[in-house]
Formats: structure tokens, C-alpha cells, sequence
């Protein structure tokens, strides 16, 4: 037989048996609230669904002004399954920035950003920005008017912060207007430079859960509980959850595929009541609450800012709520946290039916 | 447990449906990224479809070039103004082949391969004939089309 040799080769090189043994004494605490732990799996699952489709749609997609159109046409009607892969990875983005909210909440709610795991708080914050980025830059890949318009805000609304803004936006733009040299960027961002970064961080993100094990609640952390064997009992239950999840994006993908709209272009107006992605939606109707001037300055400057020291806030939460790193309850921070969630959750609804 | 009657063990039977199952789903997943990264578009067509006027002027003995999916294609209008049309795809080593009107061959540059007019290989390497098409007229349209194969004009 091949395969004990191949063991016994292995063997001799590398302590295999100490690391089962670190894997055989993983445990998962459980709790009423357990089922958090899972939502940061189906994250890494859906951002490993979205390496898988990407990397296949660049063999088709041609990240030029004049044919980035016409070749995501090609895809969904002439490649093999092409209209399934594109449809996979739209579904595999939304589904993966919405379980990033939920992740990012349940966290903000049991606090599990307390000391000592202030890193972990501090990497998936720069995780989700990336996400974001991930879903503006890859929705202009597109090149549809609707693409165009929303990356023409987005990157105007940086615009609009004090000193830093327009070089930021130049930066971003590639220029001074959304042109093909945007696109471009826009997709060395895509899919060069933000999954070098992810992949790194994710990576860092899951060495410090390993490193600090899994957060209980202040509530429970004193109180007796039972604990899992994370393989194979937790691990099973991870997968099965990924199943489900495929499943859920499979069926989204073949049944409500994207639509594609009218290729972008620069001089003519955008479509009548054109909205950008849902997670963007809380930031629009944020500054839609500001009037165009404001005892002489201008208004988008000062709802750009008032916005920006609404994140760093949210940043910061891990090193402000000193109660919680003592392990005491702290009634603040939560409902700071169901504030910010309440908010998020009311705009992004207004935004979505007005 | 196994039964005295039974050939495997319930153990058995089960690993096998779950290693089964597992096996179905990955070779469909796979199956399907695989077949979405090798493309339809490199194909060779059953047909293609081109414009009469650019073909019909053509002089007499000569050929003239067309695209045959990715790969060349050639026109050839005969001495006696019989037309026929053909893959200029050498049999050999998939080098293009020219149309030689002074002897009334094809000829292959690679490695001095010859055709006859009606694309048998006669001299040098090429093993089997030149692939020939059949040629048909519609209105202003000139459809060229594998032998046997379907002309399905919707696809166009």
C-alpha cells in the first residue's frame, strides 16, 4: 500500500499527531447565543464562493471601456453556464455583505470585541470596509448606467471631504471624471489588490480566533456551561450550515438573475429613480437629511463628516467601552450598539422603499 | 452490525451513501466550473454565414479567404467557374494553405505538403484530404456548411 508510506513519510518530517491533538482539544462553548459563532463561518465560506466565481469570470471579462459591457453580455449568453456563474457571484456578494452585517452586529451585541480581542474587532472592521470596496468596484465592472451613476456618486461623496477629499478622489477616479481609466482601476482593485488584502487579513482575523478562542457573553461568561469538540461536532455543523447557504445562493442565483441595464454612458442622463446597492442606501438617506448649506458651508461636506465621525465612533467602541474590558455589563454600549443597528436598519429601509 | 444475510455492514452501507453523496456533489460542482472554463466560443461552426457580393466578383482560378470559426476558410472559384468552398487547413500539422493558380493545387509552406483541386492530398506529408463544404446561395447571403450538418439559421 502507498498510502501508510506516504503517512510514515509525512510523519517522519512534520509532528502530525500534536496537531490532531491541538484539533482534538478545540472546544466551542455553548449558549443561548452560540449560534452567533456561525455567522462569521458563513462569511469565510461565502468569500471563498467568491474567489471560485471570480477567478472563473476573469477568464471572460475584459476590463476595457469599450468591450467590459459587451463581454459580461457574452458570458450570460454565449459561455457555458455563464449566466449561472455571473448570477452566483452577484448573489455570493449580497448574501456575503449582508451575513458581514450580522456578523459585525452580533458582535457589537454580546460584545465580544472586549478585551482582549480588540484586534479581531479592529481587522473585521478593515474586512468589512474591504467588502464594501469588493461591492462598488465590482458592480462597475458592469459598465451599466446604473454602475456608472453609483460610482459616480460614491466617489464624488469622498470628494466632498475636507482637504484629503479630491485626492482621494482623483486617486479612485483614475482622474477627474468616472472614465475607462476608472474602470480599469476598479478592476485591479477588484481583483487584484482587495483579495490580496482580504486574504491576508482574513487569515490574521482567524489566527487571532484560534489564538483567543471563542468570546462568551459577560452575561454567561461567569455562569457554568456546557463546551463542543469543535471537530468533528462543530465542524459538521459548520458544513452543513455552508450547504445550506449554497443552497440558498444557487437558488437566488438561477431564479432572480441580475439584471443588466443600458451600457453606461457619459453623456446622457442616468435612468429615472436609479438607486445604488442596499448597503449604501443608510449613507444616502443620511445625507439627503442635510440641507445644501449650512450657515455657509456646504451642506455635503459637513453630512460627509458628521457620517465619517459616525464610523470612526463605531471603530473606536472597543476602546471606549472600558466597563465590558473589566467583564462588567455594560448598559451604554448596548444601546449605543442597538442605536447604530436601528439606524442602519430604518435608513436602509427608507432608502429601499422611497 | 451486519445481518448474517447481508453482504455489508449497516456501517458500511452508510459510509457509502454519505461518501456517495459527497462524490455526487463535488463531481457536479466540478463538472460545472470545468465546463464553464472551457469555452463553446473556440468551437468549429456547423456553418457560417457570408455576404454573396464579396465573393462572386472574384476572378476565375483564384480562391479567396473567409473566417471558418477562428480558423481560415477558402472560397475557390474553378477555371470552368464552378465554386466550392473549403477549410485551408493543412491535414498535417494544422498549417493555412494557399491556392496555387498556376498549377491549380493547394499548397501547404510547412513542411511541402500539395492538394489537388478538389483537395486530395497528393504529394509530401498530409495524410487525409482537405475538408470541403457545401456551398448554397440565399438571396444576398452565401451559407457555407459542413457536410451533413443542419443549417439552423435562427442561430445566427
Amino acid at each position: 500500500m502507498i498510502w501508510p508510506k506516504f503517512k510514515d513519510w509525512i510523519d517522519e518530517r512534520y509532528d502530525i499527531a500534536e496537531l490532531k491533538k491541538l484539533a482534538k482539544s478545540k472546544l466551542i462553548p455553548q449558549h443561548r447565543y452560540d449560534f452567533l459563532y456561525y455567522t462569521g463561518g458563513i462569511t469565510l465560506f461565502l468569500f471563498i464562493l467568491q474567489f471560485i466565481t471570480g477567478m472563473l469570470l476573469a477568464f471572460y471579462y475584459i476590463p476595457h471601456v469599450d468591450f467590459a459591457y459587451e463581454s459580461i453580455i457574452d458570458i450570460v449568453t454565449k459561455i457555458n453556464m455563464g449566466w449561472f456563474f455571473r448570477s452566483l457571484h452577484h448573489w455570493g456578494a449580497q448574501l456575503c455583505i449582508v451575513f458581514v452585517f450580522i456578523h459585525l452586529f452580533g458582535t457589537l451585541l454580546i460584545k465580544s470585541y472586549r478585551k482582549p480581542r480588540e484586534f479581531l474587532w479592529v481587522t473585521g472592521f478593515i474586512l468589512l470596509v474591504i467588502s464594501i470596496f469588493f461591492g462598488l468596484s465590482g458592480y462597475l465592472m458592469l459598465w451599466d448606467e446604473r454602475a456608472f451613476a453609483a460610482v459616480r456618486v460614491a466617489t464624488g461623496g469622498a470628494g466632498a471631504l475636507p482637504f484629503v477629499g479630491s485626492f482621494i478622489k482623483i486617486f479612485l477616479r483614475g482622474g477627474v471624471d468616472v472614465t475607462g481609466d476608472t474602470l480599469t482601476r476598479f478592476y485591479a482593485f477588484h481583483v487584484s489588490i482587495l483579495p490580496v488584502l482580504s486574504l491576508l487579513l482574513i487569515g490574521i482575523h482567524l489566527l487571532f480566533v484560534q489564538y483567543h478562542g471563542m468570546s462568551i457573553p459577560i452575561s454567561l461568561e461567569k455562569k457554568e456551561h456546557k463546551e463542543e469538540l469543535f471537530f468533528p461536532n462543530v465542524f459538521y455543523k459548520d458544513i452543513i450550515i455552508w450547504l445550506v447557504v449554497l443552497g440558498v445562493v444557487v437558488t437566488l442565483a438561477i431564479l432572480l438573475p441580475p439584471e443588466i441595464g443600458k451600457k453606461a454612458n457619459a453623456l446622457a442622463p442616468p435612468p429615472e429613480g436609479i438607486k445604488p446597492e442596499w448597503y449604501f442606501l443608510f449613507m444616502l438617506e443620511t445625507l439627503k437629511l442635510f440641507p445644501g448649506t449650512i450657515m455657509g458651508f456646504n451642506g455635503e461636506t459637513i453630512a460627509i463628516v458628521c457620517v465619517s465621525i459616525g464610523i470612526f465612533f463605531f471603530f473606536l467602541i472597543p476602546f471606549l467601552d472600558r466597563k465590558s474590558n473589566r467583564n462588567e455589563g455594560s448598559p451604554i454600549f448596548t444601546v449605543i450598539a442597538v442605536v447604530y443597528i436601528f439606524y442602519f436598519i430604518t435608513m436602509t429601509l427608507v432608502g429601499f422603499f422611497d | 452490525m451486519k445481518l448474517n444475510y447481508s453482504l455489508i455492514s449497516r456501517r458500511q452501507f452508510l459510509n457509502t451513501l454519505f461518501g456517495g453523496s459527497l462524490l455526487a456533489f463535488f463531481s457536479g460542482t466540478l463538472f460545472s466550473l470545468a465546463k464553464f472554463a472551457f469555452p463553446t466560443l473556440g468551437k468549429e461552426p456547423d456553418f457560417v454565414v457570408l455576404d454573396k457580393k464579396d465573393f462572386t466578383d472574384i476572378p476565375k482560378n483564384s480562391a479567396k479567404a473567409f473566417a471558418w470559426g477562428g480558423v481560415l476558410g477558402l472560397y475557390l472559384k474553378k477555371e470552368d467557374g464552378s465554386v466550392a468552398a473549403l477549410k485551408g487547413v493543412c491535414t498535417h500539422m494544422e498549417c493555412n494553405v494557399a491556392y496555387r493558380p498556376a498549377e491549380k493545387k493547394f499548397y501547404c509552406a510547412c513542411h511541402k505538403g500539395w492538394y489537388d483541386e478538389a483537395g486530395k492530398n497528393i504529394a509530401g506529408p498530409p495524410p487525409k484530404p482537405l475538408e470541403f463544404f457545401e456551398v448554397t446561395e440565399k438571396g444576398e447571403k452565401l451559407i457555407i456548411a459542413r457536410k451533413g450538418a443542419k443549417v439552423d439559421l435562427a442561430k445566427v
